[in-house]
């Protein structure tokens, strides 16, 4: 176990930095969400977001693939860049972007189609595939990276939303991999399953590390022991601390931090 | 797969476009609705504008005792017998009269300078008489109708040329027709007879009001709020509040909403076999006019007013009950008077709806031609047993009419029609706001 | 009728009377100390007056319809009855006014009573709608055979007899004018909905969604007129004549025109409806992976609420089937089976309205046939709107 964690803190010093992000500001109408973050986030890495409920984490999750921009009255200010490149720029198109960060939501919302369809509808939309033997690849391919595939391979055909709750979620998850996205970001992904669905999603997002950067917003420290690597605390819109995971839960720098993890406030 | 955000590839720029194509389909339907609304409302409002304005003859009648009062002693039964035959001359006289004092030249004769007068004209004069006997001997000056088509001269509906081709006016009336209006005799001015004279014949569209139909349409608004307020809250309070949930109150909502899409029309065919010939009300009475729109307003009034009752929290219930008072007492004492707002505004809607129905009312005999104003009660047809007719009806019997002057008034009339419409949904809207609750 | 008004009013009469009685009494009982009673004096009032006016009232209605079915005139005799009844349940209600009697209870049956009459009067109003209808269909098919009712393709009414009611052509035009108006009315509706709940700013909304409303509640009579004063001619000026198609100014093409103008509000506020029960996420799921709005419109939030909104288009059929003054107005006169959308045709609704109206015999078969074909209305539109809330309904139960 330590030996592994110290791989770890040794793969994780050699990373590229995958997202920076400086300045960040959110508001909501009047409301000033997020205040003024700085943040690196590493590719093939896990980084999870934690924090007490309303504390800004889901919405600067929102920023990364510009899902804020669907809601009237966000405004987001600051320097967000992928790979080097402001991802708030009037060049970029944000539907470039989501396909490049997929998002994974709270609730599984799989869409009112089959399975099948429920996966290629990415591809599809994407180009991603020049015939039908290309999709039914990047199906299978993505179904099984989401370990779905024993599961669903005789029922492609049935609809998405007969699924159970966790098979619904890693629909899900199989639906934001078909994209071929490089960065996946997760909305507390296991919040509304059950513990077995949960350790079959974490299970999961151990395996995505390999290729891609993930970033998850959890409410549970347990999880984000679990799966991260590294972790931001957010506390009322202010990113409090960022570091390794074990640094955060074992050596916490900040007090507020060290009240959360032993559940003084929150 | 490393391609930079900044640069869109083909494909992105392709969807780009089909999104920018959707999106301009969803705003040009926008423009298709708004721009047949303002369409729809102008061309009504530009061809019945006009009919609040009539054109009036100013003419001072010598009332000889002779022709109005043959007996000479000023008695209203004896002078009844004179027609309006009878007083056709004097207005004649002295239409000619005045054309010769001043000094206007004409080769008309003087039946053809008879006609611009309105035939209504002599009824309008004998009526002043019968008022008002006194008056016989003397000389009056009257305000007279001219005649549809010196009026529809004056609207610019009438040229020198149409009326060359027509045969109930000629160019040379016209051209007296403008001299009477240089000299200040003609005027244009605004019509109140519009609102208050009744219908009238085909050959006097310029005496055509919509009187009778305004008064009409009250009546069956009176009948139409006194029944389908309290049968629609009280079943509404039933479904709502009391009924067991079970097949047959399943039935009954049902039923309501399907009610609430049958095609108004056949509301009319069961009027018509019910209440008129089952029941042997009056034809064409507003109270056959209410009993039917009370029917078919119930669905409407029934689902705002559930729909109002069920915004009100349970908590309010359960507050009422706590304290001891009955299922019967919260309701009535909690619960209806804070849905109160919201009942009111789904009555005006429904009433509003009621008020335009048209269809429903031609089945039951509301197209008839009626010239006497409907009393409330009388002792022999009841309460609202009178033969009326309604507004939107006198709409479409106005359509009916060959005279163009007709369609004149038939714009006219909806332009009336649809001002009691906005009234209403004002306030319901005034209502909806200021008593608007959030829980 | 006449003769039961009298015990009627002497019976309101006697409830007004009874209420101030009993209050009286109710104190009397007491004592002057209403703190002794289980009910309020109040209440032992409401409840003499109830159970002196509702059983005697109940009498009149039934007394009225006996008569009309029986065709007598009520006698002295059920004067007397009502009389009774309401004198019974006043010396009843007074008699029983006790200090431990509970007048509440008796007064909330009563109100109770009223609350279950008045609701089942949407249940009677349906009967009597199949029944009247019913009854004179049955008399027209005792003198005109049904098979030529329902399979000729010829409609000419003629009333020295010998007639010909096809109901063929009827349906023909009027399902033409409805197609006409869908087909306008759908896709313009349908957008309109789209735009205003996914894209519209919300000061555009405020402004376009009550001007919509507003074509909602024009009268059809408006719209009738607007047919006839405006759109028919333009039609034939600008269309018909210069394109070789007829000289009619009313014409299917008119009034479906017109239908449809009417049915965009019905239509965009049904779809709006149902567009809006799609749940956010679902749209979010679709923009997450990169879909632009109108992939995800198309793609997921069309299909999601694809059996509310066919819903939604079979009520704007129903409507357009039932619509009766755009027709009347628009469409024309003439029974035609054609497919010359500017050539006037008529349709069922505008049939019942000149069969019914003017003078009618209710003996001869080109009156009566007005019955059958407000039945055939009936049945069509009960059916449209019968399978369209119930698709609607189990529509909405899947997103609650």
């Amino acid at each position: 176990m330590e030996d592994m964690i110290h791989m770890d803190r040794a793969m994780s010093a050699q990373q590229d930095i995958k997202i920076s992000a400086k300045g960040v500001q959110v508001y909501y109408g009047d409301n000033h969400a997020i205040k003024d973050v700085d943040v690196e986030i590493e590719d093939k890495t896990v980084t999870a977001f934690i924090g007490p409920s309303g504390c800004g984490k889901s919405t600067f999750l929102r920023c990364i693939n510009r899902m804020n921009d669907t809601i009237d009255v966000a405004r987001v200010t600051g320097d967000i860049r992928i790979d080097g490149e402001d991802i708030y720029d009037p060049k970029v198109d944000p539907v470039q972007l989501r396909a490049k960060v997929g998002m994974v939501f709270q609730k599984p919302n799989p869409f009112p189609k089959s399975i099948y369809d429920n996966v290629a509808y990415g591809p599809k939309i994407h180009g991603l595939a020049r015939n039908k033997a290309d999709l039914d690849e990047i199906v299978e391919k993505s179904l099984r990276k989401a370990a779905l595939w024993n599961e669903a391979k005789d029922r492609l055909d049935s609809p998405g939303t007969g699924l159970s709750g966790g098979q619904q979620q890693r629909l899900c998850i199989a639906r934001a991999i078909a994209t071929a996205p490089e960065v996946l970001l997760m909305d507390e992904p296991c919040s509304a399953l059950d513990p077995i669905a949960t350790a079959q999603v974490e299970e999961l997002i151990d395996e995505l590390r390999q290729s891609y950067s993930v970033v998850i917003v959890t409410h549970s420290m347990q999880q984000a022991a679990r799966v991260s690597q590294r972790t931001a605390f957010f506390h009322l819109g202010n990113l409090v601390e960022y570091d390794t995971t074990d640094k955060i839960f074992t050596n916490p720098q900040d007090p507020r931090t060290e009240s959360y993890i032993s559940g003084r406030i929150g | 797969m490393t391609n930079s955000l900044l640069q869109s590839d083909a494909r992105t720029k392709k969807r780009n476009a089909a999104e920018a194509r959707f999106r301009a389909y969803g705003f040009s339907a926008i423009c298709v609705a708004m721009f047949a609304l303002v369409i729809l409302l102008t061309s009504v409002l530009l061809n019945g504008v006009s009919s609040f304005q009539q054109t009036f003859v100013t003419l001072p009648i010598e009332l000889v005792e002779e022709r109005v009062d043959k007996q000479g002693n000023r008695d209203r039964a004896e002078m009844a017998k004179t027609t309006t035959i009878g007083y056709a001359p004097l207005l004649r006289d002295a239409f000619v009269a005045e054309i010769e004092s001043l000094g206007i030249e004409t080769e008309l004769g003087a039946r053809d300078l008879a006609d611009m007068i309105s035939k209504e004209a002599a009824a309008t004069v004998r009526n002043r008489v019968l008022a008002d006997p006194t008056l016989v001997g003397q000389t009056i000056e009257f305000d007279l109708l001219a005649s549809g088509r010196i009026d529809a001269y004056f609207k610019g509906d009438v040229t020198m040329e149409s009326a060359a081709l027509d045969g109930n006016t000629s160019p040379e009336a016209l051209m007296v027709a403008q001299a009477l209006a240089d000299a200040g005799i003609m005027e244009t001015k605004f019509n109140w007879g519009f609102f208050t004279r009744p219908d009238a014949s085909v050959q006097r569209p310029e005496a055509a009001g919509l009187g009778v139909a305004i008064l009409g349409s009250i009546y069956m608004m009176l009948v139409v709020l006194f029944l389908a307020l309290p049968i629609g809250v009280a079943s509404s309070i039933y479904l709502e509040e009391f009924a067991p949930k079970n097949r047959i109150t399943d039935i009954i909502e049902v039923n309501i909403s399907n009610l609430a899409a049958v095609p108004s029309i056949v509301y009319g065919i069961l009027g018509l076999a019910i209440f008129i010939n089952f029941m042997e009300f009056n034809q064409s009475s507003p109270l056959v006019g209410g009993l039917v729109l009370t029917l078919m307003t119930l669905p409407t009034i029934i689902i705002s007013t559930r729909a109002a009752l069920k915004s009100v929290p349970p908590s309010i219930r359960d507050a009422a009950l706590g304290v001891g008072a009955s299922k019967m007492q919260s309701v009535f004492h909690h619960v209806l008077p804070l849905a109160a707002p919201g009942i009111l505004t789904g009555t005006i809607i429904g009433l509003a709806q009621a008020l335009g129905e048209t269809a429903p009312l031609l089945l039951i005999g509301m197209v008839a031609f009626v010239r006497e104003y409907p009393a409330a009660y009388t002792p022999e047809a009841g309460l609202f047993g009178e033969a009326s007719t309604a507004l939107p009806v006198q709409v479409f019997n106005w359509t009916q009419r060959s005279d163009p002057a007709f369609v004149e008034r038939a714009s006219g009339a909806i332009i009336t029609l649809l001002v009691f419409l906005l009234i209403m949904n004002a306030v319901a809207i005034y209502l909806r706001r200021r008593f608007e609750r959030r829980w | 009728m006449q003769s039961l008004t009298t015990p009627l009013l002497f019976v309101i009469a006697l409830a007004v009377i009874g209420y101030f009685v009993a209050k009286s009494r109710a104190m009397q009982v007491a004592g002057g100390d209403i703190r002794l009673l289980v009910s309020l004096p109040r209440q032992h009032a409401l409840s003499t007056t109830l159970a002196t006016l509702v059983p005697a009232c109940g009498a009149v209605l039934l007394f009225a319809l006996y008569s009309r079915i029986a065709g007598t005139t009520p006698g002295w005799f059920l004067s007397l009855v009502i009389l009774g009844l309401g004198v019974t349940g006043f010396a009843l209600s007074l008699i029983g006014i006790k200090i431990e009697s509970r007048a509440r209870t008796y007064s909330e049956r009563w109100i109770m009573a009223l609350l279950i009459f008045s609701s089942t009067i949407a249940i009677m109003t349906t009967v009597g709608i199949v029944f009247s209808m019913l009854f004179e269909t049955f008399n027209f098919f005792g003198q005109y055979d049904w098979r030529d009712f329902f399979f000729s393709t010829t409609w000419s009414p003629n009333f020295r007899g010998n007639s010909d009611l096809g109901i063929i052509p009827l349906l023909w035009g009027t399902l033409y004018v409805s197609f006409i108006a869908l087909l306008f009315a759908v896709p313009i509706g349908l957008f309109a909905a789209i735009y205003l709940s996914e894209y519209a700013s919300p000061r555009m909304r405020s402004v376009a969604k009550p001007a919509i409303e507003i074509l909602a509640g024009i009268p059809t009579i408006v719209y009738g007129l607007f047919a006839l004063i405006t759109v028919g001619p333009l039609l034939r000026d600008y269309f018909a004549e210069p394109m070789g198609f007829g000289q009619s100014a009313s014409s299917v093409m008119t009034a479906g025109l017109v239908m449809g103008i009417m049915l965009i509000p019905f239509v965009s506020s049904l779809s709006d409806d149902i567009i809006n029960a799609v749940p956010q996420a679902m749209r979010d799921g679709s923009l997450g992976l990169g879909a632009t709005p109108s992939e995800t419109i198309r793609q997921v939030v069309i299909p999601a609420a694809l059996p509310g909104i066919v819903g939604a288009i079979l009520l704007a059929a129903s409507r357009a089937i039932g619509e009766t003054m755009i027709v009347v107005l628009g469409a024309g006169a003439a029974a035609r089976l054609s497919l010359n959308p500017f050539e006037a045709m008529t349709t069922v609704t505008v049939k019942i309205v000149s069969q019914l109206t003017g003078d009618t015999d209710f003996a001869s078969p080109e009156t009566l046939v007005a019955f059958a074909l407000g039945l055939t209305l009936f049945v069509i539109t009960l059916g449209l709107n019968v399978f369209a809330l119930y698709i609607v309904r189990k529509y909405r139960e899947q997103y609650e």
